[in-house]
């Protein structure tokens, strides 16, 4: 998982004093809203790279013509128990393939980290309060799980015994001692 | 019962670990309680009227005698010494302090039981058929398959975070023991002409301010394919499930308001979950993990078929013994072999209550009598599935000693009743008290062999975990002006063989009582029964079925007292 710092992230949201802008001139990096996108997609020079940012009310499968020219989709947490974001990043990865960036924006907690990188998030910008040194410990915890993910194809059930845990290594070290 | 695999014990035990690193940034100021909550909530931590309660995950019902001797000790060391198997099959704790909590948890993983996903907006724990693998009616035992579900849904990254609360039942018996209908999803197996095992699912039955009796969405769905099928139900309430109204969030809205459309995008999600996603056919069962799973399910040992036994009730037997033959033992699919109920219905403690030595006596009435194994049952008892009929005689005086058998499994007092306002935070009114008046009113057991089979539900408000929408009497809690107050519902039904293996939520009768009117009331609602039945063999649910619910209202509008000077 990349904690990302927004002060020193090379992505850049596109933001006038009322709000995000409408009119744009396109440049590098930046990470739109979804109208944003939609008013600039036709005209966005196919080199330059975009991310968007996607509501979470919205179908996901709409943006899968996009997909190969976008570096970065982030999903949105309103609240942080609002889960629908968790569907959309694995049908992202699970159906549509996509491999570039899933970052995860909104109210973004510690306590999601499990959640988010086993439903193909690689990326979060947490809300100002929360700890790294928390998030990075919450993601040790269980060195293994019983269903699929996107990091993992194989539900536990169709895993040889010595793969059962994915990430042991990890575990032995930090979960187990606290 | 399944047995928990090193991978099992050692998920459990980090469940705890992940849960203490919580309660310790709570208590030191760095998670707030704001954001502690649905994180102790899906650890079966609420916070209640006096103290936070505690859910612990009884898996579709099954108890070893080891695992309820330590939740008898827990009761013991960190409540107040008792416990309250609810009608999900778990047991709550109501005064344990949530700084003890993360002690308490390791306790419990270390007989292999948690808390998870037992309160919050996520997959609950699955519940079953308390004769399980035991009834004689069983067409395929559910239990295998509950537990893939467990495992399935255990820590699900996509699903901790639902709309609302997300409930799952599972039975395999021609009965539906396990009120199917009424749940989020509910799964009968059975199997088909070839003999092939297959789920018929339900979807979007609920109770709450709206019940809803849940529609089929497949007749038929092979069982390696369970839980692909449910990952698309629940994907698609994940996704369009409503979330700006709590009491509109559950899947019942979302199938009612989008009718066949939701089962339209069930069936080409599923479609798209083996056809498109990467790993969407991994998640079909291989045979080789069912039979893993099912070899936990054998026989226990030493049991096996009687030849020649049968249920010998002497002659000069007390009557209370033939009672409780008739009442608290169940037929068995073992030849010599009865499921017998222990009575948690009883003067003198709240419905579904044991005490922390009551839960040890249980354990121990377990090891003598039915290899070490209970069963809670959805109507809150105990039961002992694995009991031979020789033993019968010397099992009834044990629990006569432990007050476990009160003869009264299906009569009246084995009523139905969540811990209402005496506990819960949630509640409008009490629900104990109401139960112990008409506990109390009727103790005469030949007056309750009279009125015969009946379903009485009672919960303390419209959240109706107390499942008075399917008892054939359901009471209700309502709170007027600060007080009190309570609706009378007639006409439920749970699904089971007595309510005409039919489902459906019951019909109020009128403006609700006042609390010392209820017990009248109900007496009111007997009498007339009582008065109307065709013979003595019609049941309470017939004849309100028959003669509809007018002549009931008038005999409870006569009781009036408090509500008739209010009017």
């Amino acid at each position: 998982m990349k904690f990302i710092d927004t002060s020193r992230d090379r992505w850049h949201t596109i933001t006038g004093e009322d709000g995000p802008m409408v009119t744009l001139t396109p440049t590098a990096y930046s990470l739109l809203t979804l109208i944003q996108w939609n008013g600039v997609r036709n005209s966005w020079p196919a080199d330059m790279p975009v991310g968007v940012i996607f509501p979470n009310d919205a179908d996901i499968e709409d943006l899968v013509g996009d997909l190969p020219r976008l570096s970065v989709v982030a999903l949105h947490f309103p609240k942080w128990i609002d889960g629908r974001a968790y569907s959309q990043a694995r049908l992202l990865r699970s159906r549509f393939r996509f491999a570039g960036e899933v970052r995860a924006t909104g109210e973004v907690l510690v306590d999601m980290m499990p959640l988010l990188k086993r439903t193909g998030f690689d990326a979060a910008v947490m809300r100002h309060d929360q700890s790294l040194d928390a998030a990075e410990r919450a993601l040790r915890f269980f060195p293994g799980h019983y269903q699929a993910d996107v990091n993992e194809h194989r539900p536990l059930f169709a895993r040889p015994p010595e793969e059962a845990y994915s990430n042991v290594e990890d575990f032995n070290q930090a979960g187990s001692a606290i | 019962m399944y047995q928990y695999t090193s991978f099992d014990k050692l998920f459990v035990k980090q469940r705890a670990a992940q849960f203490r690193d919580q309660l310790e940034r709570n208590l030191a100021g760095t998670l707030s309680d704001d954001d502690f909550r649905p994180l102790r909530l899906q650890n079966g931590w609420y916070v209640q009227r006096h103290a936070p309660m505690l859910r612990v995950a009884v898996p579709y019902g099954e108890l070893s005698s080891k695992q309820l001797r330590t939740l008898g000790r827990i009761a013991r060391e960190f409540d107040r010494g008792y416990g309250h198997f609810t009608t999900r099959q778990n047991l709550q704790y109501n005064w344990i302090p949530l700084t003890k909590s993360a002690d308490v948890m390791e306790a419990l993983a270390a007989v292999d039981m948690h808390g998870i996903q037992t309160s919050g907006n996520c997959i609950r724990n699955i519940t079953s058929d308390c004769f399980a693998g035991v009834a004689a009616d069983e067409i395929v035992d559910p239990r295998p398959y509950c537990e893939i579900l467990r495992q399935w849904s255990t820590l699900n990254p996509e699903f901790a975070f639902l709309p609302r609360k997300f409930k799952i039942a599972v039975t395999g018996a021609v009965e539906d023991r396990a009120a199917i209908a009424w749940h989020d999803i509910g799964l009968q197996l059975l199997k088909n002409e070839a003999g092939e095992i297959g789920f018929k699912v339900l979807v979007g039955g609920g109770m709450g301010r709206t019940p809803v009796i849940g529609t089929v969405i497949r007749d038929f769905l092979p069982w390696q394919q369970i839980l692909v099928f449910i990952e698309a139900v629940v994907r698609v309430y994940n996704r369009y499930g409503r979330r700006d109204n709590m009491y509109k969030a559950r899947i019942k809205i979302l199938v009612k308001a989008e009718g066949q459309r939701f089962i339209d995008d069930v069936n080409q999600e599923f479609k798209n979950i083996l056809e498109r996603d990467v790993d969407g056919t991994e998640q079909i069962i291989p045979q080789a993990e069912f039979d893993r799973v099912a070899a936990c399910f054998k026989l226990p040992e030493g049991v096996a078929p009687i030849a020649g036994s049968k249920l010998h009730v002497p002659a000069d037997a007390p009557a209370s013994f033939k009672r409780w033959t008739e009442r608290n033992v169940h037929a068995h699919q073992i030849a010599g072999y009865r499921a017998v109920t222990l009575s948690l219905k009883r003067t003198g403690q709240a419905p579904g209550d044991a005490t922390d030595s009551q839960m040890e006596l249980a354990a121990d009435l377990a090891d003598q009598f039915s290899s070490g194994e209970l069963r809670v049952s959805h109507d809150q008892n105990l039961v002992l599935p694995w009991v031979k009929e020789s033993d019968l005689f010397a099992l009834w005086e044990a629990a006569r000693a432990a007050s476990f058998a009160t003869p009264n499994i299906g009569l009246l007092t084995d009523m139905i009743a969540c811990p209402g306002g005496d506990f819960c935070g949630l509640a409008n009114a009490r629900s104990i008290p109401i139960a112990a008046d008409l506990t109390a009113r009727f103790d005469d057991i030949d007056e309750l062999y009279d009125i015969g089979d009946i379903d009485l539900h009672i919960s303390g408000c419209i959240n109706s975990c107390g499942h008075h929408h399917s008892g054939h009497i359901g009471i209700l809690g309502v709170d007027k002006d600060g007080k009190e107050w309570y609706q009378v519902s007639l006409g439920g039904l749970d699904g089971s063989a007595i309510s005409g293996n039919a489902s459906t939520p019951g019909k109020v009768i009128g403006p609700s009582f006042a609390a010392e009117e209820v017990a009248d009331v109900i007496e009111a609602v007997l009498d007339t029964y009582r008065e109307q039945r065709t013979a003595a063999g019609e049941r309470f649910i017939d004849t309100v079925k028959r003669i509809g619910l007018d002549p009931f209202k008038t005999a409870a509008n006569a009781q009036r007292r408090t509500t008739a000077q209010n009017a």
